[in-house]
């Protein structure tokens, strides 16, 4: 043990955690110069009364990462995870952070928060034996305290272990952890640790920091979308009452006032013309132009000779599937306040990459990023669209020219037409099978809009099932609106043309879509998801379409497997999903009320890109950008919903927030399929009743 | 200059035209209240005026002068959450958790006319307040527990 200058017990340990793994590898290309500081963090310190308090980079917003760590920390250490504090998200106070996207947080800094627990745990150990008198193996550390196995009434807490000393210790990568069958927290419920917060009003989002002095900011933003300013008038708008200063600061323009509605007084009487770009692809143009204008075609999975096994099929199916853009429309409009005290400055912005943050607006004011304090408040929702955050920028921007603290809040209008949409994509599959419900060749060719990410369709395009003469391609298509990160992003993607196809051929057999995949399918965790959702369901063997409305999909997204079955009915130009069974096999579960109630989620979002959203846009003008034009699930659409998880504890923790998405569309258009015979290959399915 | 009771605290407003959510987040800082979608289609912002369930980002401070208005912060008796909070809390009925108090408050307003609603009911009281998260289903569990329908 080392002495330190902090009083109490501090656990250091490596910041480089949750670097993006192959199949999130797309966070490298996406965010590109990332920079981890590599340098020893404090993880978790206990202080002299024996407070617990865990420091991880993650961001919280919505997926319940302070309470999984809560309990990671808690096990570790033998105490109830509501007495341990969690700060997320503060490059001054958090180890370094790629960023909270791609469900890496529990498989990489749960791990991470575990073995800093368990240091503590040691260290409170050697402390107690020393004290006590009794060797190591002799103690147990449990309630807060380290008390002889032999006699507990022989037991010192944290507090007493600790009071007069200052010790520093770091993580070893061997550290060992508690085995799965001594858990006595994990893998149990425990409630949520900051429902209370959020009861209350008390919880603190980006919309809601208000610093002394700050000035409200409305940026002006252009009509259409590539249109770029013409002229502008600010003559009247300047010298309106509560306006501070209208600013023109290269690209960026916006009203700075004493309140909100100054600045949005001002913003409508400043004049503005714009020039808009020449040829404006429109939603309807989108499908014609990815089937003629694919380029960089990546190869995600090859074998054997697709065009000759397809040429021998005993059968072939051709057909194409097409994904619109949808916005991520998060409940929370992203907002950022920056305050500069000289050459520093200080933002609190959503963001999903504080960090990131932290270098992009270091590099663009040309100073340290240790000038640079970028605090993540509560997240209002992301869902992978916070990761590019622009709003914290402007504020930086803003308030080095103001001299005063800015804040800049979008309306729900500015975050539906100026954040990020999932990629629109057009698929295409061609196989063949044999009558026995073989799957004998397998040709998939995936264009998904992108500007500069190759990588952003190619998740999830491979198939799971046993074929020998396989192809996969993804390609890189037009992208007329921006295209970002969302919840399973391409992967839900593709997994909707894939098992709408799969479905397809089931269908064209006679053979119960179940019993199919099952057929076909080698991968014993994919066959078990598969199982127990259809026995949960109670699905009975008919081949579709049995008029019942009954569907299925499977999915496996960073890690994780989940089987969906589903049950609908169609009232009109309605479809009614009545239930979900679902499966989820995501390893290890620190916390299975967590795991749930992400399930749960992403199923109830699923709904919506199944059944009725998507971006409508024309002349680069977003038309559906407001609550009144888009529509989103509701609490009374909502079915019941059953969890099953099922994952083996001997399995490494994988995500749990994205993977319940990824079937949610596929299984609901076999099941109107099943209901009606009409076979929907387009989202979302309700346009095409 | 008119006046309100905000939480039990009389609020004199000089502007009768203040947008209600902003007076409420800004002005006196009570940042509980959201502002989601600034159209009354989210509900986000749903305060309690004179008891009955308000979308503030539609109103101004003149349209509810003389009133009693209730806010998340106001919800609870000091320290003892209100049923329905204690309910959220039982059933970890939150994600994001944004648009939760915009759901309590429509929650404790359908508790004080019908105190002991159906599901149905429930579900037709809150469909007009939004969850992207998709808590839906715990939100349901939370309030047919503050009702008394489950334990």
């Amino acid at each position: 043990m080392t002495a330190a200058s902090t009083p109490g017990l501090t656990i250091k340990g490596a910041a480089a955690l949750g670097l993006p793994l192959p199949q999130t590898g797309y966070a490298r290309q996406a965010y590109g110069n990332v920079s981890p500081d590599f340098g020893p963090a404090t993880w978790l310190t206990i202080a002299p009364d024996g407070a617990v308090t865990v420091f991880a980079g993650k961001v919280e917003y919505g997926q319940g990462i302070r309470w999984g760590l809560g309990i990671a920390a808690a096990e570790e250490l033998g105490i109830e995870h509501t007495a341990v504090a969690v700060v997320l998200g503060d490059t001054a106070s958090t180890p370094w952070d790629i960023g909270t996207f791609g469900s890496q947080s529990t498989r990489h800094t749960g791990v991470q928060v575990r073995r800093a627990a368990a240091t503590a745990r040691q260290a409170l150990l050697e402390l107690a034996s020393a004290r006590l008198d009794l060797p190591l193996d002799q103690l147990a550390c449990k309630g807060g305290a380290i008390a002889s196995l032999a006699d507990p009434s022989r037991s010192l807490t944290f507090a007493a272990l600790l009071s007069g000393h200052a010790i520093e210790r770091e993580i070893a990568a061997d550290t060992p952890l508690k085995a799965p069958a001594d858990f006595e927290i994990m893998g149990t419920d425990r409630r949520r640790l900051d429902v209370i917060e959020r009861v209350t009003g008390r919880a603190v989002y980006s919309q809601d920091v208000l610093r002394p002095g700050m000035l409200f900011a409305r940026v002006v933003r252009p009509p259409a979308f590539g249109a770029t300013l013409a002229r502008i008038d600010d003559s009247v708008a300047s010298r309106m009452p509560g306006v501070h200063s209208v600013v023109q600061h290269e690209d960026l323009i916006a009203v700075l006032a004493d309140t909100d509605q100054h600045a949005d007084a001002a913003l409508d009487v400043l004049e503005t013309e714009w020039t808009e770009r020449e040829g404006n692809v429109s939603q309807w143009d989108l499908p014609g132009l990815l089937a003629e204008n694919s380029r960089d075609p990546v190869t995600t999975q090859e074998a054997g000779d697709v065009e000759a096994a397809l040429a021998r099929a005993a059968h072939q199916l051709e057909a194409t599937y097409y994904v619109p853009y949808i916005p991520t429309a998060p409940m929370e409009p992203r907002a950022a306040v920056a305050e500069w005290d000289g050459d520093s400055v200080t933002v609190w912005a959503g963001t999903q990459r504080p960090f990131g943050t932290r270098g992009e607006i270091a590099t663009a004011f040309g100073i340290d990023e240790s000038q640079v304090r970028v605090i993540a408040p509560e997240i209002g929702g992301g869902f992978g669209g916070k990761s590019i955050y622009r709003p914290a920028m402007e504020a930086a921007r803003l308030a080095r020219v103001a001299g005063r603290p800015v804040r800049v809040a979008y309306s729900r209008g500015e975050e539906m037409m100026w954040a990020t949409f999932r990629p629109a994509a057009l698929i295409t599959i061609r196989s063949g099978f044999d009558g026995d419900g073989r799957i004998t060749a397998w040709d998939y060719h995936a264009v998904h809009t992108t500007t500069d990410r190759p990588m952003i369709g190619q998740r999830g395009s491979e198939t799971p099932y046993a074929v020998d003469d396989v192809r996969c391609v993804v390609s890189a298509g037009p992208a007329p609106l921006k295209p970002g990160s969302y919840r399973s992003l391409g992967c839900a993607v593709n997994h909707f043309a894939r098992e709408v196809h799969i479905d397809e051929i089931a269908a064209a057999l006679g053979i119960d879509p179940v019993e199919f995949r099952l057929r076909n399918l080698p991968d014993p965790r994919y066959r078990r998801v598969l199982e127990v959702a259809a026995e949960q369901f109670g699905w009975k063997t008919a081949a579709a379409p049995s008029g019942r409305g009954v569907g299925v999909a499977i999915g496996l997204d960073v890690g994780s497997y989940a089987a969906e079955c589903v049950a609908i009915d169609v009232q009109g130009k309605e479809i009614v999903v009545e239930r979900v069974s679902s499966a989820l096999d995501c390893g290890l579960v620190f916390n299975p009320e967590g795991a749930r109630s992400q399930m749960e989620g992403a199923i109830v979002m699923g709904l919506g890109s199944s059944l009725f959203e998507a971006a409508e846009f024309e002349n680069g003008r977003l038309l559906n950008g407001s609550f009144a034009r888009y529509r989103v699930p509701r609490i009374n659409q909502t079915p019941k919903i059953g969890v099953a998880l099922v994952g083996a504890d001997a399995n490494p923790s994988t995500g749990a927030g994205e993977p319940g998405i990824v079937p949610i569309a596929p299984a609901i258009a076999n099941a109107l399929f099943d209901r009606t015979s009409q076979r929907v290959r387009e989202l979302p399915l309700q346009r095409s009743l | 200059m008119i006046t309100m009771d905000v939480n039990g605290t009389r609020r004199e407003v000089a502007d009768s035209r203040r947008n209600l959510l902003s007076y409420l987040r800004f002005d006196l800082g009570l940042t509980g209240s959201k502002y989601g979608c600034g159209e009354g289609l989210c509900g986000a912002c749903t305060v309690l005026v004179d008891g009955q369930p308000l979308r503030a980002c539609l109103a101004t401070t003149g349209s509810v002068a003389g009133g009693r208005v209730t806010t998340i912060e106001g919800l609870a008796d000091g320290d003892t959450l209100h049923p329905v909070q204690q309910a959220f809390v039982d059933e970890s009925a939150a994600q994001c958790g944004y648009c939760i108090p915009g759901f309590v408050m429509s929650a404790a307003a359908l508790l004080n006319r019908t105190p002991h609603p159906d599901a149905g009911q429930v579900r037709e009281a809150l469909s007009e307040n939004m969850c992207r998260c998709g808590t839906y289903p715990r939100i349901e569990q939370a309030v047919m527990r503050a009702s008394g329908a489950t334990e």
